[in-house]
């Protein structure tokens, strides 16, 4: 059925679902090409597609292929599953047929998109090996978003696994002055750190502390270069440009407690302890969650002791243990709660759509204590990465679930279909036997005949009605009545008159006889046909009666193979969303133990430094007594 | 003491500043625990697509045989002229569909996606079908318009095209219906 669409979009397929995989490419999804949908079905997946709901599309795609309905889409359906396979997160898939498609009959650009897509997403998914060969496969260039991503993800894989000088000599060749441009020498500082070369580093993050920011992204990595360059100044006893570098940071964002933390010791550390309580005292009204925030709790004190504010510095250590062990008490029943496990389907459940899919991404946590914990977890790929696997997971859960019930039905269905077509069978037979098809073709072929002769000898009086057949036989019988035959007056009369009857029955008979001859022909083709239709109609029940019971066992054999197939398919189901749990579990818990463990250590050194002021106060008081 | 409290927090922070490259042990061992159940993942999405594959045709064989299954299509062609919201199916006579469309699915419509809004059986032999389209046409206006076909359903499954079109020349929508063979 080929009709033609001028409607939208997809150079080829492929590259609208690669477009649409892309977020940053997604401007180019209202590319004009014509597209020419053949099969309903190809434009069924499309629609599904188009929706987002991969699951939905992918499974029509994989029917309409088993029943070859896509025979002129056959190449497109391809790569179409692939990209489906790649928007839905099932990468390894996605590879497989890419690895098959992309070898020779794809143009290099949707090649080196594809390789690239799939390079992300493996190192999203921890896939450095595949990821890095991946990228090794792009041959040529890639649109100049794409290309910086690329590269930045080279340089990141270069730096993950130590290979900093070569991290560092791909992201140096960086063009442009773009917040890409600005991300690549942040990165190149790091590994200049990592590498030793601390002083190159200093170079260059003093000069992304001093970049003037266009948007917020770039003052927020204004504000990490800044802090991460005061801290190394601070450990290299460089105080003082330490305190100007962290000074640049500003003093509302992610960076701005541990900045003013920073301050505060550049000024301990060059003994203006009264200074140092400026920024210590600005933090203390800030979330405690925050270590820099704890850590100014032990801070402050530290410094009034400095400043002989004993007393002062006694209260403060007290409001520092007694914090951090409100603090440690939320930390444990928000620990209790991930443990049941609930939290996970709370993630879920402020995000209702039914929709799955690799970029689907978990923007906030859901409102409750936890949340101010486990914010930063999402920055991290593998718990993210992780909620995306266990919330397609609650999705297949849910599917097998819908298809247990359906099947339940279906096997009733045909249950009911079965009794009723056993309960039909006999009467159809009965009916079967009685109607003898083979006696009524005969028939019809001597009427055939018959009628032939009658046509061939004009024999008008075969085609008389009963009433005109019996009129002709009186008016015969009449002519031989013997008293007709004497020779008087009154009998030629009567002869005369039968005479003239019979002319006239005749006359009409033959005149009728064209037109009865017609009909009767007509009458027995219409009889011949219906006899052939009804041989045709025997053939089918004949073979409905023969497969029938095949079909009736081969849909059982299906419907109740298909319903433990279900039954073992959810059972693992659950057992990877328990596996899945398990893993978020331990990601939170292990980060809110670490959380704990740093309030322990606080806590101790706060004893510690409160019993040392006791201490030396006992000691001052013996002294004067 | 205030030397070793800055060399501390020093270390955390810059380590803390670069987290999004930096991967510590931990970190690799939960990322390895993490491939391997999203490999467990994978074959389990793989395996439950082709389970419902399986139960997507066991389906339509059994609701909609072939010999009298007939599929409804909605499509649109460019669309310029109208914004669909709805469309009620009528066969001999009887209401069998009424779908209302989400500003979603109406753009995937647009975008060339094409929706099977009706499955049904029907006998061999002439059938009438009359499909009324419900949406806004030129101008933002309320448009509703019908479109009837008859058409004869022979053995073997019938796809049948109900198909949304811009006629340029009278800046107006134009709706076909189209027997697929």
């Amino acid at each position: 059925m080929p009709r033609s669409r001028s409607i939208v979009s997809s150079i080829r397929s492929l590259l609208v679902v690669l477009v649409l995989v892309a977020p940053a490419a997604y401007a180019a999804k209202d590319d004009k090409d014509p597209i020419v949908v053949q099969d309903p079905q190809y434009g069924e997946v499309l629609y599904y597609f188009y929706q987002e709901d991969y699951f939905p599309a992918i499974v029509r795609l994989l029917a309409a292929q088993e029943q070859q309905q896509l025979d002129d889409h056959a190449e497109d359906a391809e790569l179409l599953l692939g990209g489906l396979y790649l928007s839905y997160g099932h990468h390894l898939e996605a590879a497989k047929i890419f690895e098959q498609m992309l070898a020779d009959n794809v143009s290099v650009e949707i090649r080196d998109r594809t390789w690239f897509f799939l390079a992300k997403i493996w190192y999203q998914r921890g896939y450095y090996e595949k990821s890095e060969q991946a990228l090794g496969f792009i041959s040529g260039e890639l649109p100049k978003n794409l290309q910086r991503e690329a590269t930045m993800l080279r340089g990141q894989m270069l730096i993950d696994s130590g290979e900093y000088d070569r991290a560092i000599a791909l992201l140096q060749n960086w063009e442009g002055k773009t917040e890409w441009a600005s991300y690549a020498k942040f990165n190149i500082g790091v590994a200049l750190v990592r590498s030793g070369r601390v002083e190159e580093a200093q170079q260059l993050l003093n000069d992304l502390g001093n970049l003037d920011p266009f948007n917020e992204e770039l003052a927020s990595l204004r504000d990490k270069a800044n802090l991460a360059l005061g801290y190394a100044l601070l450990q290299d006893g460089q105080t003082m440009a330490a305190k100007t570098s962290l000074q640049r940071v500003r003093l509302e964002g992610p960076f701005s407690n541990k900045a003013l933390l920073g301050v505060g010791w550049a000024d301990a550390e060059i003994g203006d302890y009264r200074r140092a309580l400026v920024p210590w005292m600005e933090l203390r009204g800030r979330d405690l969650l925050d270590s820099a925030v704890q850590e100014s709790m032990l801070a402050i004190p530290f410094a009034m002791a400095k400043l002989d504010s004993i007393s002062q510095a006694a209260d403060h250590y007290l409001n520092a243990i007694e914090a951090f062990y409100e603090e440690a008490n939320r930390l444990d029943q928000t620990i209790a709660h991930i443990e049941s496990g609930e939290l996970f389907d709370e993630f879920l459940s402020i995000d209702p759509s039914d929709s799955t899919g690799w970029y689907w991404k978990l923007e906030q946590l859901p409102e409750g204590p936890e949340a101010r914990y486990l914010l930063h977890l999402l920055a991290r790929h593998e718990f993210q990465e992780g909620l995306k696997n266990y919330r397609d997971l609650n999705y297949l859960h849910r599917n097998l679930d819908r298809w247990q019930g359906s099947v339940d039905v279906y096997a009733n269905m045909l249950e009911t279909r079965k009794q009723a077509y056993e309960e039909r069978l006999p009467k159809v037979e009965d009916a079967l036997a009685r109607a003898d098809l083979d006696d009524m073709v005969n028939q019809k072929l001597q009427f055939d005949s018959t009628l032939n002769n009658i046509e061939n000898s004009h024999d008008w009086l075969a085609l008389s009605t009963r009433s005109e057949f019996e009129m002709w036989g009186e008016i015969s019988g009449l002519e031989n009545t013997p008293a007709l035959r004497a020779d008087m007056p009154e009998a030629a009369e009567v002869r005369d008159k039968i005479h003239l009857l019979k002319g006239v029955l005749q006359w009409q008979l033959e005149r009728d006889f064209n037109d009865r001859l017609w009909r009767i022909r007509r009458d027995l083709n219409d009889a011949g046909e219906a006899l052939v239709a009804t041989q045709r109609s025997r053939r089918q029940i004949d073979e409905t009666m023969r497969n029938e019971p095949l079909r009736f066992e081969e849909l059982s054999n299906r419907v109740y193979g298909l319903a433990p197939r279900i039954e073992g398919m959810k059972m693992r189901v659950d057992d990877a969303l328990a596996n899945q749990r398990a893993f978020l579990r331990s990601i939170a818990v292990g980060e809110l133990q670490a959380q704990k463990q740093r309030l322990d250590i606080y806590t101790v050194q706060a004893r510690f430094a409160l019993a040392a002021i006791y201490d030396v106060a006992a000691r001052e008081g013996e002294a004067t007594e | 003491m205030t030397k070793t409290i800055i060399a501390l927090i020093g270390a955390a922070t810059l380590a803390f500043s670069m987290a999004t490259l930096a991967q510590d042990n931990d970190e690799a061992e939960s990322r390895d625990e993490f491939r391997s159940i999203d490999q467990d993942v994978q074959t389990l999405k793989k395996e439950v697509l082709d389970l419902n594959r399986d139960l997507f045709l066991l389906e339509e064989e059994l609701l909609f045989p072939a010999n009298s299954q007939v599929a409804f299509f909605i499509s649109m062609d460019v669309g310029e002229y109208f914004e669909l919201d709805a469309v009620n199916i009528k066969i001999d006579g009887k209401e069998v569909a009424n779908y209302l469309y989400t500003a979603r699915e109406a753009d995937a419509l647009i975008r060339g996606g094409v929706h099977r809004v009706h499955m049904a059986n029907l006998k061999t032999g002439d059938h009438e079908l009359v499909a009324i389209f419900t949406g806004k046409g030129p101008h933002i206006r309320d448009y509703r318009r019908g479109a009837t076909l008859n058409f004869n359903k022979g053995i073997g499954a019938k796809y049948v095209e109900l198909e949304i079109t811009d006629r340029v020349k009278k800046q107006q929508p134009e709706f076909v219906i189209k027997e697929w063979e």
